[in-house]
């Protein structure tokens, strides 16, 4: 299966293919976020990232489905 | 310290002993201490018996990375309630070392006329002003620097405070020099205005720096906070992003304000977000800068230079809010327009959330074709002018809505929402509702928490420890993004605190201070006449589904109320 997976500032520079803001990334089928994250080789920890699958936050062994709009962000807050 | 009291119809300065149970507040609970104690809650904002008062934090005075900001407050012209507003730049610093605890102006001149305040360690002088009148904070700033010595602090008003509008705020001079780190919200300028002052200087010059009972122990406390906030993960996406870094968590969230709050995702976010500021900056050049500080001594450096395609610097800095508000609010794609925009509004002296609101509820009047940024640029011109619509718009969106008979006003408490649609971030909008201070976004948000923003459940505990912690970090003189280093070493903030002034506070103080501060708010506004109606967002969110995710704001009546019991 394919996700859409957009990456959020620092984030962006992680992806073993350089920066990337937004890419499609095949899974095996019951794959979950955290799989996701590992495959993508990100750095960040767990705690430090909002998980945002389709506009709602999720947890890590939220599993994945065909299409999904994953963003993966640094926590941060403010204006 | 002392209390500084400035007449400004007698134009005198009383230096005072600071009041025993005003001691252990600074910043904006100081600022709420002293209204209950000595404001009339049914003053008249802009009439002689409101006071306007300034106040550096407990932490203040001593370049501690992002603790040098200051609270200036007021009952609020824009809501007719208590009122905090908060800045960078260098006042906050002047202030603490001239040993101000809090500067406090009362009354009003007898005579129209402008004046600049200068205030120093000799003491309090007027000096006429009438040469600076009508200007811009970007004329005028320059010539006060030249006036007074370019080392100086400055507080000022542009147009929109000398009109008395209720969106104008005090723009400060921050440490390049720059008159636009500004006390945006809640109409604190028209009180400034109301005062017949243009300016006040404060010349920390001949002064030694603030006093400290335990230095060895305050560099321990500094080297541990410093530590935690510089390890923090996210104070480098603070460095290169800014806040600008919201547009597209926002936009993922369906929660950016969408053409006047009517979508929560707008299909021009990529462009204007902080990955393509960012992008743009660095590919531009010149002036520009994509980190940068608004403070001396601040190590997260969130701010920026927004320079043109000729190099030349166009405003500094851009915010998510002004993005926000006057971008995707308004239809708007492009960084360069909304950079534009963020200057008008910065040299009027206005607040770009409080006037990009207006000008989203003059698109749904007609005013204003969406994604028409000559025209928004236009119509800011048009405050310029001193025009009926002009100041209108200058007096906010509430006022606009009345005006021109729009329903969907975006605003609690008479001010405008920040930019986060509370329909699609519930627990934001349990602070909106709530915060005695009207819709701010600095008063509590809540998207970083791991929770389902658009369930209700919930929210209400975590808008509350929000709210605490930020009235905690205003009245500590805290950036909300030192926030992450206390957050990291939370035992900081109890050894600066008895490092500094010698006592023995719990490592329960932030949230202590920040629940004081916010009960004695609530206190001024009661006497004010404020009830549990004023603690709502406007009806309409209650009723229309915001797209993409077709959310109404349904945290329950009983539990808002029930916020603070």
């Amino acid at each position: 299966m394919k996700v859409t997976v957009h990456l959020h500032t620092i984030l962006q520079r992680q992806t073993p293919e350089g920066p990337q803001r937004r890419m499609d990334v095949a899974l095996l089928s019951g794959s979950t976020l955290a799989d996701l994250i590992e495959d993508l080789g990100i750095e960040m920890p767990l705690e430090g990232m909002l998980l945002v699958v389709n506009g709602r936050t999720a947890p890590s062994n939220h599993i994945l489905n065909e299409g999904d709009q994953v963003h993966l962000m640094p926590a941060i807050s403010g204006g | 310290m002392q209390i500084w009291r400035v007449n400004t119809r007698e134009q005198t300065l009383t230096r005072e002993p600071v009041p025993e149970s005003w001691k252990q507040l600074g910043g904006r609970g100081l600022l709420a201490r002293i209204m209950v104690d000595e404001l009339p809650p049914a003053c008249d904002p802009l009439g002689p018996n409101n006071k306007l008062i300034f106040a550096p934090g407990l932490l203040t005075g001593h370049r501690l990375s992002s603790c040098d900001r200051l609270s200036v407050g007021g009952k609020s012209p824009l809501t007719g309630g208590v009122k905090e507003s908060n800045a960078g730049g260098r006042t906050g610093l002047h202030m603490a070392t001239l040993g101000m605890k809090a500067l406090i102006l009362e009354e009003r001149p007898s005579q129209p006329g402008w004046w600049v305040l200068h205030l120093n360690k000799e003491g309090a002088r007027f000096d006429p002003a009438d040469d600076l009148a009508g200007l811009g904070v970007y004329a005028a700033a320059p010539k006060l620097l030249a006036r007074y010595g370019d080392k100086c602090a400055i507080s000022l008003i542009g147009p929109g405070g000398e009109m008395k509008l209720t969106g104008a705020g005090i723009q400060n001079v921050d440490k390049d020099k720059t008159p636009s780190r500004i006390n945006a919200r809640g109409g604190l300028g028209a009180v400034l205005g109301s005062k017949g002052i243009k300016a006040i200087v404060f010349d920390m010059s001949g002064c030694d720096k603030p006093a400290i009972a335990d230095p060895p122990a305050w560099q321990a406390a500094q080297k541990a906070y410093n530590k935690a906030l510089m390890g923090h993960p996210q104070t480098q996406s603070y460095a290169d992003y800014g806040t600008a870094a919201m547009t597209r968590m926002t936009n993922a969230f369906g929660a950016i304000p969408t053409r006047s709050f009517s979508d929560g995702q707008f299909e021009g976010a990529d462009k204007i977000s902080g990955e393509a500021m960012r992008e743009l900056l660095l590919q531009r050049g010149g002036a520009s800068e994509t980190t940068h500080a608004c403070m001396a001594g601040c190590t997260i450096r969130c701010s920026n230079v927004f320079g043109g395609a000729d190099g030349e610097e166009i405003v500094s800095p851009v915010e998510y809010e002004t993005i926000g508000l006057m971008g995707s609010n308004l239809g708007i794609d492009s960084l360069d327009t909304i950079a534009r925009l963020n200057w008008e509004v910065n040299d009027l002296g206005l607040d770009s959330i409080e006037i990009g609101a207006a000008l989203g509820v003059a698109a749904q009047a007609g005013l204003l074709a969406f994604g028409d940024g000559e025209g928004a640029l236009e119509l800011v011109r048009e405050i310029r002018s001193g025009s009926a619509l002009g100041r209108a718009l200058g007096n906010g969106a509430a006022m606009m809505g009345k005006l021109y008979g729009v329903e969907r006003v975006p605003v609690v408490k008479g001010q405008a929402l920040s930019a986060y649609d509370p329909r699609a971030i519930k627990g934001t909008g349990v602070t909106y509702a709530t915060t005695p201070q009207g819709a701010d976004h600095t008063c509590g948000l809540t998207i970083r928490a791991k929770v389902d923003h658009l369930d209700p459940q919930g929210q209400v505990e975590i808008s509350r420890n929000a709210q605490m912690s930020m009235a905690g970090y205003d009245t500590l003189g805290a950036c909300v993004f030192a926030g992450f280093g206390f957050a990291a070493a939370p035992e900081t903030i109890r050894d600066l605190l008895n490092a500094k002034y010698g006592w023995n506070v719990s490592g329960n103080i932030l949230q202590e201070l920040g629940r004081e501060t916010i009960m004695l708010e609530r206190e001024f506004n009661r006497r004010a006449g404020f009830t549990a109606v004023d603690d709502r967002l406007p009806e309409w969110m209650t009723r229309e589904p915001l797209p993409p995710h077709n959310a109404v704001f349904d945290v329950p009546e009983a539990e808002l109320d029930g916020i603070w019991e």
